[in-house]
């Protein structure tokens, strides 16, 4: 039993040493806070938490097996005149997919348009007029008044700093 | 009947119904799930079933709904609509045959359709709404509204005397699923050079809840529509972040804001619901006084319950606390820069809206500020609202801030009621004039 409780402390502590060099060095560049903290605006929007990717191939192919019927009958007829390699299915899986309205956004090019012209991009409200940010302590949600020397987020006791290095230092999605 | 279909496509809920009535057929999730008992996406339940007048009869619906209801437990949810565009149209074809169908029941080849659209949608997108309307649908004709435009409609409607309809100018705030749009409307058209964004919606909130709740109590990650609930049921706007958060940190009973939420178990309920919903809802008693005097008579009440209620905690673990979360969550819609977004907070956002509008309307766009959208419901939001509001606007305008009776089905009412207009057919764009002309002219046709 003992051995058990103390193993994977031990596993876990050996483990963050061993990653840490290179996630501090990673990290304490503030460009890729900046990354990690839009990575997690992004998650915001998310319908589906993190098994995103896995649904989305797990229903194409059932779509696919749902209308199978006339969908194979073209593939057979096109079978003859070219040959499908995986690069050309993984192209056409592209295609059909539904793009994401970053990708459209981007498409519709609204730079190019005079700045006169009010659009999508233009309609954000923009940043705040005071820069003043409150700080919310990641672990309880108080008022936070520390930063985690090692990855930049928030906590407001020594507590608070214990639970943060235990769970959450350096891995940034919650 | 007048052969109008009003739909209001929102990224959360679609509410789709006949033009000319008081009240959507019905209000339905916008987005196909996947249960965990089921292989295939399926059809959400609508939220509003066609229901009958009496509140009895509606009862005994309600709960013949609930006991055939899907079991949404970590169901996978696939949405047609991304940050507020249509973006996915075959999954979009799909809900909507199925609306036409079965709960409408309309032959659509015979209708017209009024259909609402976010401001500045892409011309990819709005390309791909034609084609799904005419090509796919096949509607007699189409009118592509503007919601803010709608809640104005209605709102001067609903009171011929007030300065809405007098002025004929409002600006409308709509917070909803996707994000937040404040809009200046002027003879009934959107000033769409005032238009401004914020990127926060109840979609986002929701996620931001399931984060917190995640890391601190219960992995509700895939829970989506749990953590809704929870959010509708339990979130509210705070008055005074600095005081509440000192509130928030007393320890048990004397912590007003603390209650706790029962996950469903899937055998007795598949609902959460709230444990003790009078102890979730007394701060709105207790902390209007300065003090927490009323508390102490509150703890003797509760006591021996909660002393039982700590026992089934260790039991069975089906049911986490939310404190400070319960405020934090719809603070974000005041200030997103908390969540590290570079974006102003709504009250800056209304005055930027305002400003870049004529000076001679800023006096009534500031007198007739409309409150529409799903996360405008939380408790004291409007308060909160003009309390941040007040001192960023000269002290010589007055604000005044109206909140609507259903913020969710206010942009639907209005569209009702432009659609029984006798001048609605004369403003569409027909089957014919798409095929001839194709979407983009067709659109010039709805000025903007």
């Amino acid at each position: 039993m003992e051995d058990e409780s103390s193993n994977p402390l031990r596993r876990m502590s050996s483990r963050t040493r061993k990653v840490a060099p290179k996630m501090v060095a990673a990290l304490a560049s503030s460009d890729n806070r900046t990354q990690a903290m839009l990575a997690r605006l992004e998650a915001l929007e998310n319908d589906n938490a993190g098994t995103e990717v896995g649904d989305l191939n797990d229903d194409d192919e059932a779509s696919l097996d749902d209308d199978d019927d006339d969908g194979y009958m073209h593939k057979k007829q096109s079978k003859s005149t070219r040959r499908k390699t995986r690069q050309a299915k993984a192209l056409e899986n592209a295609r059909k997919a539904p793009r994401t309205f970053f990708e459209l956004l981007h498409e519709a090019n609204l730079e190019s348009l005079p700045p006169h012209i009010p659009s999508y991009l233009r309609a954000a409200v923009g940043p705040p007029s005071s820069t003043s940010r409150r700080h919310f302590c990641t672990v309880c949600g108080f008022t936070a008044t520390y930063t985690c020397v090692r990855c930049g987020m928030r906590f407001c006791s020594r507590r608070c700093q214990n639970i943060h290095n235990d769970t959450r230092c350096l891995k940034f999605v919650a | 009947m007048t052969g109008v279909v009003v739909l209001d496509n929102g990224g959360g809920l679609i509410k789709a119904g006949h033009g000319g009535d008081l009240d959507p057929t019905t209000v339905l999730p916008n987005c196909l799930l996947r249960p965990l008992s089921s292989k295939k996406f399926l059809h959400p339940d609508p939220l509003v079933s066609p229901s009958a007048p009496s509140s009895a009869a509606a009862a005994a619906a309600a709960a013949a709904a609930a006991a055939a209801a899907l079991d949404l437990t970590s169901a996978a949810v696939r949405r047609p609509i991304d940050r507020g565009y249509l973006i996915n149209a075959d999954l979009q074809r799909d809900i909507w045959a199925h609306l036409f169908a079965n709960h409408l029941r309309v032959s659509t080849p015979s209708c017209s359709l009024l259909l609402t659209e976010p401001p500045f949608a892409l011309p990819s997108v709005q390309r791909a709404t034609d084609e799904l309307v005419f090509e796919d649908f096949g509607f007699k004709s189409l009118y592509v509204a503007d919601s803010a435009s709608l809640v104005h409609l209605y709102e001067a409607s609903t009171s011929p005397q007030g300065l809405v309809s007098k002025a004929q100018c409002s600006l409308v705030v709509d917070c909803g699923f996707s994000f937040t749009h404040t809009v200046p409307v002027f003879q009934n058209f959107t000033l769409n050079y005032g238009v401004k964004r914020i990127d926060l919606g109840g979609k986002a909130l929701t996620n931001y809840l399931k984060e917190l709740v995640s890391y601190r109590s219960i992995n509700v990650m895939d829970e989506s529509f749990l953590m809704d609930d929870v959010k509708e049921k339990l979130c509210f706007v705070s008055l005074d972040v600095d005081r509440d958060l000192q509130l928030a940190r007393k320890p048990g009973q004397d912590n007003v804001f603390r209650c706790t939420y029962v996950l469903p178990d899937g055998i007795t309920h598949t609902k959460g619901f709230v444990k003790d919903p009078e102890a979730a809802w007394r701060y709105l008693n207790s902390t209007d006084e300065s003090h927490l005097t009323s508390g102490g008579t509150i703890i003797d009440v509760e006591k021996p319950e909660s002393a039982e209620d700590r026992k089934r905690i260790d039991l069975t673990k089906n049911e986490f606390d939310l404190t400070n979360e319960r405020f934090l969550v719809p603070e974000m819609i005041f200030r997103p820069a908390d969540l590290g977004m570079n974006q102003a907070g709504l009250a800056e956002c209304i005055v930027r809206a305002i400003n870049s509008c004529h000076p001679h309307l800023h006096p009534v766009l500031y007198e007739s500020i409309i409150l529409t959208g799903g996360s405008t419901l939380f408790p004291r939001f409007a308060e909160r609202l003009e309390r941040e509001l007040r001192p960023l606007v000269p002290d010589y305008y007055q604000v005044k801030i109206t909140t609507q009776q259903d913020p969710i089905l206010g942009v639907w009412r209005g569209g009702s009621l432009l659609a029984s207009s006798p001048d609605f057919e004369a403003m569409c764009v027909t089957k014919a004039d798409y095929e001839e002309l194709g979407s983009a002219r067709c659109r010039r046709r709805f000025l903007r």
